[in-house]
C-alpha cells in the first residue's frame, strides 16, 4: 500500500487552477522529495493531503484513508511542519510540546524532544513568541516527530535553519526512515533534497513534470550541457532563436546573459543561431549540467 | 522528567478527571488550551476586574449612599439593585465583553496560521470549533461567576435585605446570557474569513440583538396585521415570539419575571415587553391566557381612576410563552450559531 497516492487531483480557486491533475505515489517507507519553484502547487498538494483544502476533482489517498472523508485518522498517524504556520505566542516550547502529547494521546519527554532538535533548554521554557523563525521551525519539527508517526509531511523544512539546522533536519529524516517512517517533504531547493531523498518529484504549474530517484535524474542528464552566453548587451529574441535549435533542452536570459541546455554537439549550432538573432557574443562557457540546473530547466522562471 | 504544568500531574487529583475529559471528548483539549492561554495572558484578571466594577461598584455606591438611593435599597435589597441597574448595565455591556473575548477566536489562528498546526493534530474542525466556544465560555464565566459571589458576600455583609433564591436565577440567566454571547461571537469568528469581517459581524449581531431587534418585531406584527391583515391573537403571539428570539429580550423578560411577584409575575414580564400601542387585552386574554380587567385605583385626593390591569386567570401562560421555554429559546441560540458556523467553517478551504 502506498502512504500517499493522488489520482488526478484538480484544485481550482475561482479562475486560478492551482494543480491540474495531480497524479504521485509515495512508496511506504521512503523518503520522498517533492519539488518545485514558489508558487507551483507544492503547498497546495500538502493542503489537500492534509484537508485544510479540498480537491476539486480527483482523490487523494493517505495511509490508505480518503484524505476528506477520513482525515482524523490521517492525522493521527502523521507528523507535520506545515507552511505559513505560527506558533502560540504564550506558550512555551515545552507547554506546545505537551500539548501535541495529550492532543495525540502519546507519552511524551519534552526534553528529549527539545534536545534532539536542537532546542536550547533556556529557549524551551520561555514563551515561544519570542522565538526566531528557525527556532519556530525547529520546535514545530520536533511536535512533528511526537507519537512515533508512519508518516512525516514537512512543508519547506529548511526555512529559516542555518546550515547546522539544516543538516540536523537531515539527519532527523534519516533516523525517521530508519524508524520505518515514510518522509514527505517539499522544497524550492533542490540542493537540500538530493543527499537525501530516495525520489523526487518535480512539480511545475500545478502539473508533475517528473518522477525519478536522484540517481535516474542524474542519468536522464546524460550528456546534456549548460551553455552559458555573455552577450554585449541584451537583445529580444535570442532565446526563442536558441530554443529553436534541434535538440534544445531549455534556454532562459537574464540580463545580457543567456543559459541554454542542450546535448554537447548543439552547442555551435546554438551560438551561431544566438548571432543569427542579433546576439553580439561576448564570451560562452559550457560545463555539464548539475541536478540545480536539471531542476531549473524543468521549472523555468517566469522572469 | 520535570513536569512543573500540572496538566500531565499524576499526583493531582485532578489528574484523573483530565484524564476521563480526554478520553470522553475529542475538543477537551483544545477548550483547556484556549482557557490556560487566558490565563496565561492576565484576560481573566482583566475580565474579573470588569465584572467586579459592573456589579460591586453600584453596590458599593448604593451602600454608602453615593447616589442618594440608599432608602430605597436598604428596604428593598438585591431586588432594587437588579432591577435598577444591573439589568441595564448587563444587556448593554456584557454582550460587548462577551463579543470582545470570542470574535478573533479562530480568525486570529487562522491569521497567524497557528490554525495549521492545530489543524494537523488530530482534531477535527468540529472539535476545534466546540474546544473553541467551550474554551472561550469558561474564560467568561469563571470570572463572572466570581464577581457574583463576590457581590452576593458583600450583600449579606452589608446587611442588605438579600433573597438568594432571587440572586441565583439572577445568576443563573446572567451567566446563559453571556454564554450565548460568547458562543454567538466564536462562531461568527468560525464562520468568517477574517478578523475584521469577524468584528464588523460581531458589532453588527450586537447592534442588533441590543438597540434593532425589538423594533423589528413590532414591525413584522404590525405588518402582519395591516398588509397581511392577520388579525385577533395570532399576530400577538407571532410578535411576541419573535421578540423572544432575541437573547437580549429574552434574558430581560426573564429577569423581569423572577423580580415581579406572584403567579402573574410571568405573564406580566411577558407583557411588560409590548409597549403602549399594542393591543394589551388580546396579548393578555388570548395569548397569556390572563384576566384583562379595569379596577378602580386611588388618584389624586379622594377620586379613584379606573385602570386596565392583566391579573391571573384560570389558567396558566401557555408553555411556549413560559419562563422555562424562554430559557430554552435563550440557551438555543449557542446551539444555533455552533450549527451554522461548523457547516460554514467545515466546508472552507483554509
Amino acid at each position: 500500500m502506498p502512504a500517499i497516492e493522488l489520482d488526478g487531483v484538480t484544485k481550482r480557486f475561482g479562475d486560478v487552477e492551482a494543480l491540474r491533475g495531480v497524479d504521485m505515489e509515495v512508496r511506504e517507507g521512503e523518503i520522498f522529495g517533492f519539488l518545485g519553484p514558489n508558487g507551483a502547487g507544492k503547498t497546495t498538494t500538502i493542503d489537500v493531503l492534509l484537508d485544510f483544502v479540498r480537491a476539486t476533482e480527483g482523490t487523494a489517498t493517505v495511509l490508505g484513508h480518503d484524505a476528506h472523508e477520513e482525515s482524523r485518522a490521517i492525522r493521527e498517524r502523521t507528523g507535520v511542519l506545515p507552511e505559513g504556520f505560527d506558533v502560540y505566542e504564550r506558550l512555551t516550547g515545552r507547554q506546545h510540546v505537551e500539548f501535541v502529547g495529550e492532543a495525540k494521546d502519546a507519552d511524551v519527554d519534552p526534553d528529549a524532544v527539545a534536545e534532539r532538535v536542537g532546542l536550547a533548554p533556556e529557549d524551551f521554557d520561555r514563551k515561544a513568541g519570542g522565538y526566531s523563525k528557525g527556532m519556530k521551525q525547529r520546535l514545530v519539527l520536533g511536535m512533528a516527530l511526537i507519537g512515533d508517526p508512519d508518516l512525516l509531511i514537512l512543508d519547506e523544512p529548511s526555512t529559516g535553519l542555518d546550515p547546522n539546522g539544516a543538516r540536523r533536519m537531515r539527519e532527523i529524516v534519516r533516523e525517521e526512515r530508519e524508524r520505518g517512517a515514510t518522509v514527505f517533504f517539499s522544497s524550492h531547493i533542490l540542493g537540500q533534497v538530493e543527499s537525501v531523498c530516495d525520489r523526487v518529484a518535480i512539480l511545475e504549474d500545478g502539473e508533475v513534470v517528473a518522477v525519478d530517484s536522484v540517481e535516474g535524474l542524474r542519468d536522464s542528464l546524460g550528456a546534456e550541457t549548460v551553455l552559458t552566453v555573455n552577450l554585449a548587451e541584451s537583445v529580444e529574441g535570442v532565446v526563442a532563436a536558441a530554443e529553436g535549435v534541434a535538440g534544445v533542452e531549455s534556454a532562459r536570459a537574464s540580463g545580457a546573459t543567456v543559459i541554454v541546455q542542450c546535448p554537447d554537439d548543439a552547442k555551435m549550432d546554438v551560438l551561431s543561431a544566438i548571432e543569427d538573432a542579433g546576439g553580439n557574443v561576448e564570451n560562452f562557457d559550457s560545463e555539464a549540467a548539475s541536478l540545480d540546473e536539471l531542476f531549473a530547466a524543468y521549472t523555468e522562471d517566469d522572469e | 522528567m520535570s513536569d512543573d504544568s500540572g496538566t500531565t500531574d499524576d499526583g493531582s487529583p485532578f489528574a484523573g478527571l483530565d484524564r476521563a475529559l480526554r478520553a470522553q471528548f475529542s475538543w477537551y483539549v483544545v477548550a483547556k488550551k484556549e482557557f490556560q492561554d487566558t490565563v496565561r495572558s492576565k484576560g481573566l484578571w482583566v475580565l474579573s476586574l470588569v465584572f467586579l466594577v459592573l456589579f460591586v461598584v453600584p453596590l458599593l455606591g448604593v451602600a454608602f449612599d453615593v447616589l442618594g438611593l440608599g432608602q430605597v435599597v436598604q428596604q428593598l435589597g438585591a431586588r432594587a439593585l437588579i432591577s435598577g441597574l444591573y439589568l441595564n448595565l448587563v444587556t448593554f455591556l456584557l454582550p460587548l465583553v462577551a463579543m470582545f473575548v470570542g470574535y478573533a477566536a479562530l480568525t486570529g489562528e487562522r491569521e497567524s496560521g497557528s490554525l495549521k498546526v492545530l489543524l494537523s493534530l488530530p482534531f477535527s474542525r468540529r472539535d476545534v470549533l466546540v474546544g473553541k466556544v467551550v474554551g472561550r465560555c469558561a474564560v467568561v464565566a469563571v470570572p463572572l461567576l466570581t464577581a457574583l459571589g463576590l457581590t452576593a458576600l458583600l450583600f449579606v455583609s452589608l446587611g442588605a435585605p438579600f433573597n438568594a433564591g432571587l440572586y441565583g436565577l439572577f445568576s443563573l440567566f446572567t451567566v446563559g446570557f453571556a454564554l450565548v454571547m460568547v458562543a454567538v461571537a466564536v462562531s461568527i469568528s468560525a464562520a468568517v474569513p477574517s478578523g475584521r469581517w469577524s468584528l464588523l459581524g460581531n458589532f453588527f449581531v450586537y447592534f442588533y440583538f441590543t438597540f434593532v431587534w425589538n423594533s423589528l418585531a413590532n414591525g413584522i406584527g404590525n405588518l402582519l396585521g395591516n398588509q397581511v391583515g392577520l388579525g385577533g391573537s395570532l399576530r400577538w403571539q407571532i410578535t411576541l415570539f419573535v421578540k423572544l428570539l432575541s437573547p437580549t429580550q429574552s434574558y430581560k423578560t426573564l429577569t423581569n419575571s423572577i423580580l415581579g411577584s406572584g403567579a402573574n409575575a410571568e405573564r406580566l414580564a411577558r407583557l411588560g415587553m409590548f409597549g403602549r400601542n399594542a393591543d394589551r387585552g388580546t396579548i393578555c386574554g388570548d395569548v397569556l391566557r390572563g384576566n384583562f380587567t379595569t379596577v378602580q385605583v386611588q388618584g389624586f385626593g379622594n377620586q379613584t381612576v379606573p385602570r386596565q390591569v392583566c391579573q391571573a386567570g384560570q389558567q396558566s401562560v401557555p408553555i411556549y410563552f413560559s419562563d422555562v421555554a424562554v430559557f430554552v429559546y435563550l440557551v438555543a441560540w449557542i446551539g444555533l450559531a455552533a450549527v451554522v458556523s461548523y457547516y460554514t467553517f467545515d466546508r472552507v478551504d483554509l
